[in-house]
This record gives structure tokens, sequence and C-alpha cells, in this order.
């Protein structure tokens, strides 16, 4: 049996939307509130990657030993002042690339803090650090 | 000579608020598209260590490495057991690199550890071939 043709009913139906601009500012606000603007502080420190053997060290090459918290610079003691004084002296930026490399080794033990200044120094200087690094028993 | 009194006309202003609602959801679009999710760890205990050379960082960094108090080692926030690991971790993170500023590695260490906990984390962010940028606070 066929159902009688029924009349179909177009309801009027509106989607709410009056709401939309309260649910956009308060997805503005968490983000603003979740978003952090730090800006992070750092120094640039390129190691080379390469290993070279103790019998391929020169002289030449400028050294910084950190020994607990006195500083050596080709064996001689100085503070992070005379230090920067000096590597500035040396004029690293000027220099070929691998003219610039300063050799960093430190005595065990020696806190990050130490190793930082010196590689800050070094680096901002134009120098391209080194680290010396003893070979494993 | 005196004015005479006169009513007040107070005229009713609508405030156009029809396109509210677009504009508030363009400014979600546009920190949606300039956010970018942090990878770092903020609930690391970390201590940065000071000098009068660091700069703001304006490069992008490929990877990071933080190393925290206690000498455990993490790797874009996550936690890994040695040097070799961030070793190969930065390897594969570099591979997919083309110019050298994309090579920057981000290395926060804590001022105190001693040269065996983070020296051969350094080596190994060198090996793979990253440059380190590391983090530290502006001497006062």
């Amino acid at each position: 049996m066929k159902r009688l043709g029924r009349k179909k009913k177009y309801r009027d139906i509106t989607i709410p939307t009056d709401s939309f601009s309260d649910i956009a500012f308060l997805l503005i606000i968490y983000f603003l509130v979740a978003t952090s603007l730090v800006k992070i502080k750092s120094i640039t420190a390129d190691l080379p990657a390469g290993e070279k053997s103790a019998s391929a060290k020169t002289d030449k090459t400028p050294t910084i030993n950190l020994r607990g918290s006195e500083i050596f610079f080709n064996d001689k003691p100085l503070d992070l002042e005379t230090l920067n004084a000096r590597l500035a002296a040396l004029e690293l930026g000027t220099l070929d690339p691998d003219k610039r490399v300063i050799l960093l080794e430190s005595a065990a033990g020696t806190p990050y803090q130490n190793y930082f200044q010196a590689l800050a120094a070094i680096s901002a200087n134009g120098g391209v650090v080194a680290l010396v690094v003893d070979a494993k028993k | 000579m005196k004015r005479p009194p006169q009513s007040k006309k107070r005229r009713s202003v609508a405030i156009p608020t029809a396109s509210m609602g677009d504009i508030a959801f363009l400014l979600i679009i546009f920190f949606l598209v300039c956010s970018e999710a942090s990878k770092d760890r903020s609930d690391l205990e970390v201590t940065p260590p000071v000098s009068e050379h660091v700069r703001k960082n304006k490069v992008p960094v490929a990877a990071r490495v933080a190393i925290d108090k206690t000498g455990t080692i993490y790797f874009d926030g996550d936690r890994v057991d040695n040097a070799k690991d961030v070793e190969w971790g930065v390897t594969a993170v570099l591979t997919r690199t083309v110019s050298d500023d994309q090579r920057h590695v981000q290395f926060t260490c804590d001022a105190t550890l001693p040269k065996e906990s983070f020296e051969p984390v350094l080596q190994a962010i060198a090996t793979a071939g990253g440059i380190i940028e590391a983090v530290g606070n502006e001497a006062e």
C-alpha cells in the first residue's frame, strides 16, 4: 500500500551565533595567558667535531686551562678580565678559520659555570673552541 | 541675555558589534599561525651560568638538549640515558637540514655540574654537527 504523499514541513531553523564572539574572545584570552614570550639568551660555540692527535698539537695554538676556579692561558694564571683582553689582542676575527682555534682544557670536576665563561670569552672574541679531552683508558 | 532652557536630545548610539566575532576569530587564527609549541621542559631544575657575553638568541634551534641539577639528560624534552643518545638524536634532526643556520642546538646545563656530566654531551652535539647555543644569564 502506498503512503499518501505528505507535505513536508520546513521549520525555520537558525543556528545560534550570538555567543560566537564570546567563545572567540575566551580562546584569545587562553592563548594570551598560555603563550610564553621569554627570549632565551645564549652564546654560540661551534666546536669542531674532528679528532686531532696530541702530536699534531702545535705550540703556537693558544690554550686555556681550567683548574678548579683558576684560569691559565698558555700556562700563565690570569683572571677572566685579563683573559678577555688577551683574547681580544689576538684579533681572532681577522684570522683564517683554522688559525682561530683555541684549545680548551679542563681539570676533572671543573664546574660548568667556569667552563661557560671560558667558552663565552672565546666565542665573543671570534675564536673557535677545540675541546681537549682525555683519551679513554 | 539668558537662553531659554532647552530639553536635551539624547541620541541613541548603537555600537556595531556584528563583526566582533569575525575580528576575534581572525585574532585566534593569527595566534595559531604565529605561535610555536615549545619543546622545552620548563619544570627542569636548572641554574643557568652567568656571563657578560650572552646575547639574545636570534636563530631558530633545531634541537634542545638540557642537563638538570641531578645530571639527567633531556633531548627535546624527553629523558635520555646518555650522551650517545643525544648524538643520535641530533644527527637524526640535522639530516633534514640544508644550511648552517639550521644546525643550531640549544644547550642548557646547570652551572654547578662538573665537567664529567656535561662535556660528553657537548662532544656529542659537536660530533653530530651541531652548533652549540649555550644558554646562560647576562651578568649584571
